[in-house]
């Protein structure tokens, strides 16, 4: 039976503190996995952008106020039903929660021309950068 | 590819199948539809409307429809409803052409977002309306 399912991921309101639970809601997880099998299976893609994020942005929507979206670049993903292919290095996997850390978009973004792990015109589309990894 | 990490959880699910319909994302006040079980690389439009491009080819095979609870607040249900239903005693769906119309209508009318809201109107979208039900915000 489908539940909540968590993952730990950086604290969006404390970067260098302890690590908090983003959550996949299970009602998210059960549409996905019955009925959009690709994007049940880079559900794993988006496990480890929250596992390894390299870009968390803040202010994502403008009608719905907070949220964040992490990015990074997983290794591989699913483009079609048994297709893995390795991600592509000019795209970025972004994955947005919503104010109540629950995830609710998992997918790949075109990039920005200078920042390759920033989604393409993030500084108009969030209110900013709110951490970024060293590493 | 490693066992995902979830299968054991959805063991009793049942088998998975692809469905072209659009559905309400109660977690990200959302209505999502995409054509095709493809993955998809996100072009957003504005502020309201994101177009998913396949990753396979970069053809449209969708689009994200956000701010959905406020374009409600702003028009009411009565203002998004089917037109055949408005008058039966309550509004049972919500038009998806009428979302967009509304959600077109909050930006500036520049050519590429006119160009982007007729490639998603031309959409091949068989069902075209949501519960009214369904657009409960998580």
């Amino acid at each position: 039976m489908a539940a909540n399912c968590a993952c730990e991921t950086i604290d969006p309101n404390n970067p260098t503190g302890p690590k908090i639970d983003a959550i996949f809601p299970a009602a998210y997880l059960l549409r996905l996995y019955k009925y959009s099998p690709v994007d049940y299976e880079n559900l794993r893609a988006a496990k480890y952008v929250l596992e390894n994020p390299k870009r968390i942005f803040f202010g994502v929507r403008v009608f719905n106020q907070g949220g964040w979206c992490y990015t990074g670049h997983p290794a591989e993903w699913y483009i079609k039903e048994r297709a893995i292919v390795p991600f592509p290095k000019d795209r970025v996997f972004a994955v947005y929660v919503n104010p109540n850390l629950q995830v609710y978009e998992c997918r790949a973004e075109y990039t920005d021309a200078v920042d390759p792990l920033c989604p393409v015109d993030w500084q108009n589309r969030y209110r900013g950068l709110t951490w970024k990894s060293t590493s | 590819m490693e066992k995902h990490f979830l299968a054991d959880m959805m063991a009793g699910e049942g088998k998975p199948e692809f469905r072209a319909e659009p559905w309400y994302n109660p977690y990200g006040d959302c209505i999502v539809y995409k054509m095709a079980d493809e993955a998809v690389v996100a072009d957003r439009i504005d502020e309201l409307l994101t177009v998913y491009n396949s990753a396979v080819d970069n053809r449209p095979i969708g689009f994200q429809i956000k701010g959905v609870q406020a374009t409600i607040r702003k028009l009411g249900l009565d203002g998004l409803a089917v037109a055949s239903e408005a008058d039966a005693g309550g509004v049972k769906s919500i038009s998806i052409a009428a979302l967009l119309l509304a959600a077109y209508e909050e930006g500036e009318p520049t050519l590429a977002r006119r160009r982007a809201y007729a490639s998603v109107m031309e959409c091949s979208v068989k069902k075209r309306t949501i519960p009214a039900d369904d657009l409960q915000p998580a």
